[in-house]
């Protein structure tokens, strides 16, 4: 069904492809580690009360009106900082898996194209099925091994900055918890999926970026702008989001199975 | 009438109305070491990919060892082994790595096999290098290793010996020849160096403007194509008329070049020059690869 060899393959590859992994890296460093030292580091550092004005305090008891009843206890530092936490970081924190997943996938039939190798590969007694489903779990791996760690990452810097602030552990909410184990594996999965299928019919990286970014952009730029007011409006939505997102995985994924012209794919190639 | 282990048979295709291929019919015996030749372009590798199943042709029929390219390909993969003109191979890891990748794609049990094929292609010391860091000369040796991991009824070879020194040339060719007499591998090698193919091929098969023109042993084509024998005679001889016995001859040296309608009349004209001289050195000149290859497409193009 899969090939391990192509998965390890691939992988030996990213690790070893200085762009891809300088991307796997400084990413996940600028969304998970920059972002949440700034903003939870600045509200130890400036007595942010003195800042804000009555604009912003107005507006900040309009968010708490709809939060938990807690928040609306906590001061005024304290409500910057959990809502920075809360409903916008997410925003950010998706970005992770969907760049380093947009960068792996696009290069992955690309990458193989463009060193010529694809033809050693489709020369080999190795169906387009499992070629396909191989190529897309070895690009799944790092987005949601790098999202894992980062949420990792992200969680101690936050605790550990926050805990002065609040005297509690305030990472992660259930809201967190969701979007790391539901809603961002099938961001990255969906992710993948497209990219993986534009991968496959382009003959260089540049054509399935400038592609990724026309077709996959938008739709992701969509989905991140709504997760800070999904996160206000709860769990359940987050769910549903997961579930619906599922189910296009699903029909892709399906449609890809069912992929077997290896003439096409060989053909779509630099010769 | 024999049966052949590959058959193709009026075989077309095209690309975006540039035709590739047109009505090939092609023939191989089992355990034949066969040269396909022809000019960039003719459509050598395109007519491989074709038979390995990766591409589709418009038309025609191919059998190889009583499969189907098409609806059989993998079945075929597993048979074949096949250089590639390009190498094919992952520069971001090592010669090892390499091979045990592949060896995994085919499905290759005997774990010794990578090591008995460094050392045998002259790349056990450099298998922990990255394939990106060798030189065209390693690479293409790499990717004969590759081809042979699985032990292949059949291997296809484009361009085998482009960018190997004299010595790699050697190395390879001669492999190939002792590989085939050992294993009864069916070899189809595609190249522009005639003569290096001459002594390693049993036949050969002309391809020209995407059709194969001519097929066969060196022998026969040369019956077919050469109708005057050109023969250098190293002798003491020295003739006084414009034809010698009957035949035009030139003088190179202490050398005489006669022309003959064939090659039966050879012993006859040694036969009279050793009624009167010495003889030292007998070599007929133009039923060489080259010299038929030429004529063959001279006939093509006259056509």
């Amino acid at each position: 069904m899969i090939s391990k060899s192509i998965i390890r393959k691939d992988i030996i590859d990213i690790t070893r492809s200085k762009t891809l992994l300088t991307t796997l890296i400084i990413i996940p460093i600028l969304f998970s580690v920059v972002f949440p030292l700034l903003i939870v580091g600045s509200a130890l550092i400036f007595d942010i009360e003195k800042v804000t004005g009555n604009d912003l305090n107005m507006m900040l008891d309009k968010f708490v009106s709809v939060m938990d009843p807690v928040v609306a206890t906590y001061s005024v530092e304290q409500q910057i900082v959990y809502i920075f936490i809360n409903y916008l970081l997410p925003t950010f924190f998706l970005l992770v898996p969907i760049i380093t997943a947009m960068t792996v996938a696009a290069n992955s039939f690309v990458g193989e194209k463009e060193r010529r190798t694809l033809e050693s590969l489709l020369l080999s007694p190795i169906s387009i099925r499992n070629l396909y489903l191989s190529k897309i779990i070895a690009s799944i791996i790092p987005p949601l091994f790098v999202s894992i760690i980062s949420f990792v990452v992200c969680g101690v810097i936050i605790n550990a900055l926050g805990y002065p602030l609040f005297n509690t552990l305030i990472f992660p909410s259930t809201n967190w918890l969701v979007l790391i184990s539901c809603l961002s594996p099938m961001i990255i999965l969906l992710v993948v999926l497209v990219n993986i299928l534009i991968s496959s019919k382009v003959k260089t990286y540049q054509e399935a970026q400038n592609i990724a970014g026309v077709i996959v952009l938008p739709i992701v730029a969509l989905i991140i702008g709504q997760i800070s007011g999904v996160f206000l409006l709860g769990l359940e939505l987050i769910l549903i989001i997961s579930a619906v997102l599922l189910i296009i995985n699903l029909i892709i994924l399906f449609r890809i199975s069912k992929l077997n012209d290896r003439s096409a794919l060989f053909e779509k190639q630099i010769h | 009438m024999v049966s052949k282990y590959i058959h193709v048979n009026e075989l077309y295709k095209s690309f975006d109305q540039q035709v590739v291929l047109q009505n090939v019919n092609f023939q191989v015996k089992k355990g034949e070491i066969i040269g396909l030749i022809g000019p960039n372009g003719a459509g050598k590798t395109t007519f491989i990919r074709i038979l390995n199943g990766v591409i589709k042709a418009d038309r025609g029929s191919i059998v190889i060892a009583g499969l189907d390219p098409v609806k059989d390909g993998d079945d075929i993969r597993k048979k074949s082994g096949i250089v590639t003109e390009s190498a094919g191979l992952y520069h971001q890891m090592s010669g090892e790595e390499n091979l045990r990748f592949f060896s995994d794609l085919y499905g290759v049990q005997n774990k010794n096999r990578i090591i008995e094929l460094l050392m045998l292609f002259d790349l056990i010391d450099h298998k922990d290098k990255q394939v990106g860091k060798y030189s065209t000369g390693m690479k293409k040796r790499l990717a004969l290793a590759k081809a042979l991991l699985h032990k292949p009824d059949i291997l296809f070879l484009d361009e085998p010996t482009n960018g190997l020194d004299p010595d790699g040339i050697k190395l390879v060719l001669s492999y190939l020849k002792k590989y085939n007499e050992e294993t009864g591998t069916t070899m189809i090698i595609c190249s522009h160096v005639l003569h290096q193919l001459e002594t390693v091929c049993q036949s050969f098969a002309f391809i020209d403007h995407g059709t194969i023109v001519e097929q066969g042993t060196v022998p026969e084509l040369a019956q077919k194509y050469i109708d005057v024998l050109k023969v250098e005679v190293e002798t003491t001889l020295k003739p006084i008329t414009p034809k010698y016995q009957g035949y035009n001859y030139t003088v190179d040296g202490n050398k005489l070049i006669f022309e003959l309608p064939s090659k039966q009349e050879i012993s006859k004209l040694l036969n009279e020059i050793l009624k009167t001289d010495e003889v030292f050195s007998v070599t007929t000149l133009n039923t060489d690869l080259e010299s038929i290859y030429f004529k063959v497409r001279e006939n093509g193009h006259d056509k």
